[in-house]
């Protein structure tokens, strides 16, 4: 079951490749995952509650906030707010519901920028960077008001490699590093801040529940057929048809999958003029000099890249000269805003800027194809005509995300034990 | 743009400054709206020059290009738009794919 030599996995995962995943995490099981759960208003209340408001959850880079005084606001309707992100006075990032102490009206009503207080627009209260209650127009007309109770609601903030994260939880169980645990380890280093000096982002709201997407996006087996025009043979070789992917790591909540890059990969005359001036994210000829241990962790010469799924749903997925990241915000049942963002380091030549819109493009066809399959997706599930669904052995971290919420959902511990299966299935590899 | 400033080695993509675009979303639109033929001669002009033009374009900082040559500058990224659609779909949009227009740019 490990790699051959030069690192292209072995054609076939099942029987005589001995079903390579599952022989990893065999606790996950085989069976089939039920349908409903993308579509039962039900389910989607207790991700609420049990998930999105109990975990860690990325809301951006800091590049977006350089200067003390810098604001983004993030709407979380799944948590039931929406946050105001700032740069303080003392240099540091705070996180506070976006809501007045008075009588509640949202502080920021557009989606960032620059200040020194936050003032509410209906009475004027005013608030610092730091939260704290500064100014009540007024004052003397109110009835024991004590100020300093009285500032933004704060929420939980963490920083891990520039990336922001948020939990709503007023006391969260763990910390940011205890939550993203061993991933994150693996990926200290890589160069994230140098190749995030500038960054291309798509949006749009999509009528489909989160998990279509997150789903759509957490394995290969798709690629050979919804990519057909796109990436041909990016992914896919003689040997590899099926894009069987290099490696896969599963910690408690999180995944990771390590994708094979191909030899067959034969450019397209703009695509190998682009390569030439700089660096574009699809491409099979990388090799992870330089990187940390995590990326790449076979140090395979037929590697692409690597997904790093975030539970519950933030993806950073890295390469050679860039990343992207894909983020998917519910706001119901059955919509959700999805944000993929792909990150350069800032070009100074034009040769190189011709050379990030090229991998820009590309990039932003390539995923507006998964993009085609959510909503075809979710008008389906509604119908209720399929009760389960069968997954594939490289649909491993679809068949993971599915119990890591059905656990959560259900009250049960997720299972810190299988991280150390996982971790030593990894070393006898 | 005087006249003179266009490079006389480009003089066959003046008819094509129709394509320097200085946005993601204008070049979007405009290759999402152009019949298959303007598109495809667009990129047989462009990708004759390319390495030429780039040679061109790289003496001067990305910051700072004269106006002809942020001209030439917002083609290639046009040529970036439309090689796709030219070298992989052989149309402007694939049959299959998510709608261009709700695939929001947030840059510029
Ligand atoms: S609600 Fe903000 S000042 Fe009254
Ligand atoms: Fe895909």
């Amino acid at each position: 079951m490990s790699a051959t030599p030069n690192g292209t996995p072995a054609n076939g995962n099942g029987a005589a490749g001995g079903y390579k995943w599952h022989n990893k995490y065999p606790h996950l099981g085989t069976g089939p995952v039920p349908a409903d759960v993308f579509t039962s208003q039900e389910q989607f209340e207790l991700e609420r509650e049990r998930i999105f408001k109990k975990v860690w959850l990325n809301v951006g880079r800091v590049e977006r906030i350089p200067n003390p005084g810098d604001y983004f606001v993030q709407d979380l309707a799944v948590c039931n707010t929406s946050v105001i992100v700032v740069r303080g006075k003392d240099g540091a990032v705070h996180a506070f519901h976006n809501m007045c102490s008075h009588r509640g009206n949202k502080i920021a009503w557009d989606q960032g920028g620059t200040c020194q207080n936050f003032t509410c627009k209906f009475h004027g209260w005013s608030y610092g960077l730091d939260g704290k209650l500064k100014f009540v127009p007024d004052e003397e007309s109110f009835f024991d008001l004590k100020k300093e109770t009285l500032g933004l609601t704060r929420v939980a903030v963490g920083v891990w490699e520039g990336f922001i994260f948020i939990n709503v939880d007023p006391n969260p169980t763990e910390t940011l590093q205890e939550y993203l645990g061993d991933l994150a380890t693996g990926l200290e280093g890589y160069p994230f801040g140098e190749f995030s000096t500038t960054s291309t982002s798509w949006t749009s709201e999509v009528n489909a529940n989160w998990k279509v997407i997150k789903d759509a996006f957490q394995e290969v087996y798709h690629i050979a057929f919804l990519h057909k025009r796109s990436i041909p043979d990016s992914f896919t070789s003689k040997d590899n048809p099926y894009a069987h992917s290099l490696d896969v790591t599963l910690y408690p909540r999180h995944g990771s999958m390590s994708l094979f890059g191909s030899a067959d990969y034969k450019p397209s005359p703009v695509a190998k003029l682009a390569a030439q001036h700089g660096e574009i994210v699809i491409r099979s000829d990388f090799s992870a000099d330089g990187l940390p241990a995590g990326v790449n962790p076979l140090r395979s010469e037929a590697w692409s890249l690597d997904l790093n799924v975030i539970f519950p749903a933030f993806f950073v997925d890295v390469s050679q000269g860039s990343y992207f990241t894909h983020q998917f915000m519910p706001i119901g049942v059955d919509k959700t805003l999805w944000t993929s963002t792909q990150y350069y380091t800032k070009a100074t030549t034009p040769g190189r800027r011709f050379s990030q819109e090229y991998g820009n493009v590309i990039f932003r066809d390539i995923i507006m194809e998964d993009g085609r399959t959510f909503e075809e997706t979710q008008s389906m599930l509604s119908s209720g005509a399929k009760k389960e669904f069968y997954l594939h052995d490289e649909e491993i971290l679809v068949r993971h995300s599915h119990h890591v919420i059905d656990q959560m959902l259900t009250g049960q511990p997720v299972d810190r034990a299988f991280a150390a299966n996982g971790k030593e299935a990894a070393s006898h590899a | 743009m005087a006249e003179s400033d266009w490079p006389a080695a480009f003089s066959t993509l003046q008819p094509f400054l129709g394509w320097a675009l200085a946005t993601e979303a204008e070049r979007t639109h405009k290759r999402q709206t152009s019949e298959m033929a303007d598109i495809q001669a667009f990129y047989v002009a462009m990708l004759s020059h390319l390495e030429d033009v780039l040679v061109y374009l790289n003496q001067f900082p990305l910051e700072r290009l004269p106006s002809h040559a942020q001209q030439l500058m917002d083609m290639t990224l046009s040529l970036a738009e439309i090689a796709p659609a030219v070298e992989l779909f052989g149309q402007p949009r694939e049959d299959d794919t998510f709608d261009p227009f709700r695939f929001v740019p947030q840059h510029h």
